[in-house]
């Protein structure tokens, strides 16, 4: 039967996909310095390890901060670009569109670089925000991508409807607009935040002595006695993005559900 | 009075929303592309750029047989993952589109998704744990008895790169397949059956026509960004696994020379946009039959 | 007419080249059922969005109670509108959707709102349905939720946009006897537009029939039936036969014309409207203004001769394509399948009665 043979394989897939995800608790607990089997024994050693290095917590805290501000940030793009994709047509759209979305299918080296080129140039030091400058830029076709979907199935008679009521535009977008794409909006928050956290090419360029996590995590690859440590950190980072993905993925498919549409699948 | 109409009209109102996220892609990546264009006609000697107009970085990435073997190298192994990732994306995207239950479908969307969204970095490294020497592969074949020594062919070469991006780029491949399978119309096929067809050829008659854009659409949505990845020839590739962004990344950062750098940078979204151009005209003629 | 509560002045609507509306004025009255029917296209939706102020106009004017609309935004007219998706929030109930617009009522409290509330539901039928959120409701439920909530704001003019369309034909033919009901009830003036000619004959006080962007015939349902103005309405409005004519002779108020296959006759002015045919003279008549006799039934009327070719059976009606002879092609006739009559075959000959009074000339 094909569907059959087509199953065995959707699951070896699935296995195959996960394979790393599924091996980074197992040697996080697993009580040796080196990363192989076989598996010598339990431990939360390399946990308690993790609250006890000063730069990781200030690679910690730069990231979380770097990530909130991208995530705002694009999201307030994203918005701003999404309505205007939906509701008005204007000559040029699809161009000036194509350039905020072009990032997407840019190597981010070519992105990193070039940034780091013209601050450089322009003599400017850098630091978290020019992080953020960076993050925003990927991040902002994402924000949109999701966005897009919440402000095209808001049906537009509904914002004639409250018009027609005697609603001002202002409290328009407040009463009726906002309420509708918000589950949009912190789909497009929480994306915004897991990618710059985990983003590290561009982090890497324009990072200055503050280092991301990302960043950090790289300096610490090296080593070969800090990996089991990287591992704890490792599992705790995927935890934390499967739990703000199963958010996002609650948020949008509440929005749809709440537009009236039909969900499409996926956040790309 | 023509002024306030205009500034009333849809088009002003458009461009007014539209205005802060397309000035941030004008001064954050316009601007940043343009100085990486200039700066690779320029050159540095030490700290001092010298800013006049040459062909020289051009002429020596080209003729330097390291950056070419890169260049050659990059665009082999991107190959390579595309196509590895889009084979083995299609029958999951198949699969999922036509064999799970509607009510089920997102949540599988879902769960492919999701690795795609934890740590590159980690997810990267335990690629390198599990094709090792004393990797997970290695010592679970050795200790099944399938193979007395470890294989050392799958760790820091090109096929451990390759194997890495399938993996970190499966899900851009699903997506795009799986909404153009999404898109057929049942009843097309139905038709096909109908019509004399068997289930295999209605496959390759019907569907996969169909399907093609997205396939596409899979196949530039994977090569552009694995031609630029840095990470993971860096760490599982080895020597001999190295592509152009590593040596980019050198130039700029350890070389000290921006414009050589940017030189193969250029060189690279050159290589990049003509590949692409060849698959949007695939995907043109594809979509001229459909709407 | 009384004062007009809706005058249109040579309204024109561009949209670059595109002219949506090309001049139209119209008056409609105080309590008056006005339909707006055309195909899609016609520039009927357009005319209503600008009526309620969603559109401009490019020029003319728009008053509404006598005052001139131009520069006043659709929150600030005194017309509510339901939309043809219906447009009822998703995320509130079905009480804070019908008390949208009461919001910046600061002259009411709380109570004197919910009062409001229950009493616009009461009228559309869906008292008790307050707590409901929006989402769950059925399409027909949907419809009355967007009526109540458009007439608690006590509009002067309620404006339809094809409020029918997206009902399924029982749900539609019980929703237009209550729209004639409530419009009754309220006495307030009902623009509806539709695309549904049968709709709007079945509610209309009036109807204006509208072609690419102007208006081409405006009248009460049984005169835009009976004497279209042109053929392309006769052609738009119910069935309408129409026979090669040309005219012998006027004179006064009478016109004596031939027509193949009906022979010569002689009709009044009022039966041939001043507006232009294309395609030569013709006379049109429908279906049911021609009888066909059965053996030994004797008629009063005019009488022709013909031959069955095509029957087509509705239960009630019979619909017969017969041609005439001496006409080049067949006309149809109904017939209701009365008690004990028979349904005819092809072929048959048959007399028919007609009568002159039935025909129009259009030239």
């Amino acid at each position: 039967m094909k569907g059959g043979w087509l199953k065995i394989y959707a699951i070896g897939y699935l296995l195959f996909l996960y394979a790393p995800i599924i091996l980074l608790p197992i040697f996080a607990f697993n009580d040796a310095t080196i990363i192989a089997f076989p598996l010598k024994g339990f431990t939360t050693q390399w946990f308690s390890e993790l609250a006890t290095i000063p730069a990781l917590h200030s690679a910690v805290l730069n990231s979380l901060l770097i990530a909130v501000t991208t995530a705002v940030v694009s999201t307030v793009l994203g918005v701003c670009a999404a309505r205007a994709a939906a509701r008005y047509q204007f000559p040029g759209k699809k161009g000036i569109m194509g350039a905020i979305m072009l990032p997407l299918v840019l190597p981010e080296i070519i992105v990193a670089v070039s940034l780091l080129v013209v601050l450089l140039q322009l003599g400017l030091s850098l630091g978290a925000w020019t992080v953020i400058l960076g993050h925003v830029l990927i991040c902002t076709p994402f924000s949109i991508a999701i966005l897009n979907s919440a402000f095209q199935n808001l049906d537009m008679s509904m914002e004639e409807a409250s018009y027609d009521l005697g609603e001002t535009p202002w409290s328009t977008f407040r009463l009726i607009t906002l309420p509708l794409v918000m589950p949009g909006i912190i789909s497009s928050l929480l994306i915004g935040f897991t990618i710059s956290l985990d983003e590290f090419i561009i982090a890497f360029f324009l990072t200055g002595a503050e280092p991301t996590l990302p960043v950090y995590l790289w300096s610490q690859l090296r080593f070969p006695q800090k990996i089991p440590v990287v591992m704890a950190l490792g599992t705790i980072l995927v935890l934390l993005s499967i739990i703000l993905l199963t958010m996002a993925e609650y948020f949008r498919r509440r929005g749809i559900a709440r537009a009236g549409g039909k969900d499409t699948g996926g956040f790309l | 009075m023509k002024l306030r109409q205009y500034l009333r009209s849809d088009a002003a109102r458009g461009y007014l929303l539209v205005s802060p996220t397309a000035l941030y892609a004008l001064l954050l990546l316009a601007v940043p592309l343009a100085a990486i264009f200039a700066f690779s006609f320029w050159t540095q000697d030490y700290l001092t750029i010298d800013k006049t107009w040459t062909l020289k970085n051009y002429r020596e990435a080209l003729s330097e047989p390291l950056y070419r073997e890169l260049m050659f190298r990059s665009v082999r192994i991107s190959a390579a993952v595309t196509l590895a990732t889009v084979l083995l994306a299609f029958p999951i995207a198949y699969f999922v589109s036509f064999h799970v239950p509607k009510e089920r479908k997102s949540l599988w969307i879902f769960l492919i998704t999701i690795p795609f969204w934890t740590s590159y970095l980690i997810r990267v490294f335990l690629w390198k744990v599990i094709l090792g020497y004393n990797g997970v592969l290695n010592t679970t074949l050795q200790g099944v008895g399938i193979i007395d020594e470890p294989l050392t062919f799958i760790l820091y070469n090109a096929n451990a790169v390759v194997i890495t991006l399938a993996h970190a780029f499966a899900p851009f491949a699903i997506l795009p397949i799986f909404v153009a399978l999404e898109k057929i119309d049942r009843s097309l096929l139905e038709a096909s059956l109908d019509l004399g067809e068997s289930k295999v050829t209605t496959f390759f008659r019907v569907t996969l026509p169909l399907a093609m854009p997205g396939v596409i659409a899979a196949v530039l949505i994977v090569f552009i960004p694995t031609i630029g990845d840095y990470v993971t020839p860096r760490l599982v590739g080895g020597p001999n696994g190295l592509m152009i962004a590593n040596m980019i990344q050198t130039q700029f950062l350890k070389l000290n020379n921006a414009p050589m750098g940017a030189t193969l940078a250029v060189l690279a979204m050159l290589i990049v946009t003509a590949i692409s151009l060849v698959f949007v005209g695939l995907n043109r003629k594809f979509l001229r039959g459909q709407k | 007419m009384t004062q007009p509560i809706i005058e249109l002045r040579d309204v024109q609507k561009h949209y670059g080249e595109y002219h949506a509306l090309r001049g139209i004025t119209a008056d409609i009255g105080q309590g008056e059922f006005f339909s707006l029917l055309g195909p899609s296209g016609c520039g009927k939706t357009t005319l209503l969005r600008t009526i309620a102020g969603f559109e401009g106009v490019t020029s003319g004017a728009v008053l509404i109670d006598g005052k001139d609309m131009a520069g006043v935004p659709a929150n600030l007219r005194p017309t509510n509108m339901v939309f043809q998706s219906y447009a009822i929030f998703p995320h509130l109930t079905v009480a804070e959707n019908v008390g949208y617009g009461l919001r910046r009522r600061t002259d009411l409290n709380r109570q004197a709102k919910e009062v409001l509330v229950g009493e616009a539901l009461e009228m559309v039928g869906l008292d008790g349905f307050g707590k409901r959120a929006a989402h769950a409701l059925s399409g027909g439920q949907r419809q009355r939720v967007a009526l109540a909530r458009a007439l608690i704001l006590k509009p002067k003019v309620l404006l339809l946009d094809e409020p029918l369309s997206a009902l399924d034909k029982k749900m539609r033919d019980q929703m237009q006897v209550e729209l004639i009901k409530l419009q009754r009830h309220v006495g307030i003036t009902f623009i509806l537009v539709t695309h549904d000619q049968e709709e709007a004959l079945v509610m209309s006080d009036r109807i204006a029939v509208m072609f690419d962007g102007e208006i081409a015939q405006m009248d009460d349902p049984e005169v835009l039936y009976r004497r279209p103005n042109s053929r392309r309405v006769a052609d738009f409005i119910g069935v309408m036969n129409f026979l090669p004519a040309s005219v012998l002779s006027e004179s006064g108020d009478r016109i004596e014309i031939e027509v193949n296959g009906l022979g010569r006759v002689e009709i009044g002015t009022d039966q041939a409207p001043l507006a232009g045919a294309n395609g030569g003279t013709s006379v049109g008549f429908r279906p049911e203004t021609l009888t066909i006799l059965y053996e030994g039934q004797t008629s009063n009327d005019h009488i022709a001769q013909g031959v069955v070719e095509e029957v087509v059976y509705y239960g009630d009606m019979t619909y017969y394509d017969v041609r005439l002879d001496g006409a080049e092609t067949p006309v149809r006739i109904s017939m209701r399948n009365l008690f004990g009559r028979p349904v005819l075959e092809i072929g048959t000959r048959a007399r028919i009665a007609w009568n002159p009074g039935a025909l129009v000339l259009f030239r």
